[in-house]
């Protein structure tokens, strides 16, 4: 099932300055998503307005995400926030402006579903991030704030497999 | 996530591993004992609470974290409700960022009137491998981890839950039926730790 919604039209996972939601998404989505980026390495970002060290990484994201474009790194993020805080989400990234797009978990379901179906060891803390490789594989999971230095290094052996 | 961990060291050295990796009490493993002193001064000892009631609910909260906020009420009210069938709520604070007297004032906002204990170096939560706020756990008697994880499922609406989990953890626990969902999950605020 297609369950992916490009509300804005902001379907590609490389764009510059992308200012508002690219639609909402859940498992299933995200998993068609990071299918849809085969050839690239990408690094999905589980985030929520209200989460403080979700915020402070976002710019590092930006940059980590700027870095490494040319050689085949997309970042996407996936707000977690609760569904009334909607207008602060399309806020927080107007004012930041990220170069890679952010969806909206879906409504609906049972929070678990999404939470395993992402990765069966996530136990919903916020920040996580996951990184996938070329061929789309799951290589690794990060719980809390991204370490920015070590993860760059990683994500640079990926790359560097063609 | 607290079943994986056996898993989690071997993913580790297959480089497929997560970042934050601790050794979280199984449920049916012995809840790991712990001393603090709550938020109005007084001793507080798992395993003397968990032996003089039929069960104890450990809460890792916070005052700024919407997830855990959003159970205020629900916290207020299970531990009231609960607290007559011998079931004992209480809540550890371990986030670096929120002092003792901002959980009193939280505390006192809100109706707390369970033991609330601020968790100094995050040791408990270390203990517990506790990532995030709200998580909780269910201690017998025995000391043993019962269930794990969170309250419900539908965190913006209490009218609107469908799978109140602790209840019906607790609920089998006192009327001595296995409890069917041991673990679940939710979002919620990573732990600000040291």
């Amino acid at each position: 099932m297609i369950a992916l919604f490009f509300v804005f039209g902001s379907g590609s996972l490389a764009g510059e300055g992308l200012t508002r939601l690219a639609g909402e998404i859940d498992a299933e989505g995200l998993r068609e998503a990071v299918a849809r980026e085969k050839g690239h390495v990408v690094l999905v970002n589980f985030w929520a307005t209200w989460c403080v060290p979700c915020r402070e990484e976002f710019s590092s994201l930006a940059r980590l995400q700027e870095r490494n474009r040319s050689a085949g790194l997309r970042v996407v993020g996936v707000s977690t926030d609760f569904e009334n805080q909607r207008t602060a989400v399309e806020k927080f990234l107007a004012e930041r402006r990220p170069p890679f797009p952010n969806y909206h978990r879906k409504k609906g379901g049972d929070d678990q579903d999404f939470i395993d179906a992402v990765d069966s060891r996530w136990g919903g803390e916020l920040p996580f991030s996951v990184l996938y490789d070329r061929s789309g594989r799951k290589v690794r999971a990060f719980s809390g704030k991204l370490p920015i230095a070590a993860a760059e290094r990683e994500i640079r052996k990926l790359l560097a497999n063609p | 996530m607290r079943l994986f961990r056996p898993i989690l060291v071997l993913a580790a050295l297959c480089a497929l591993s997560v970042a934050a990796v601790a050794a979280t009490p199984a449920v049916g493993a012995a809840a790991p004992d712990f001393q603090l002193t709550t938020i109005d001064g007084k001793s507080f000892s798992l395993s003397s609470e968990a032996k003089s009631h039929k069960a104890v609910v450990v809460m890792f909260i916070s005052t700024q974290c919407p997830y855990s906020n959003a159970y205020n009420d629900r916290m207020r009210d299970m531990a009231s409700a609960y607290a007559s069938k011998g079931v004992l709520f209480v809540g550890i604070n371990s986030n670096k960022n929120e002092d003792s007297a901002t959980a009193s004032s939280h505390a006192k906002a809100h109706g707390h009137t369970f033991p609330i204990m601020k968790d100094p170096g995050n040791k408990v939560a270390d203990l517990y491998d506790a990532q995030h706020t709200p998580t909780v756990y269910v201690v017998d008697p025995q000391g043993k981890v019962r269930y794990e994880g969170r309250i419900d499922e539908n965190y913006e609406d209490p009218a609107g839950v469908t799978s109140p989990d602790l209840k019906n953890a607790l609920d089998s626990l006192l009327t001595g039926k296995p409890v069917a969902k041991t673990v679940t999950k939710a979002f919620g605020c990573s732990i600000k730790r040291v």
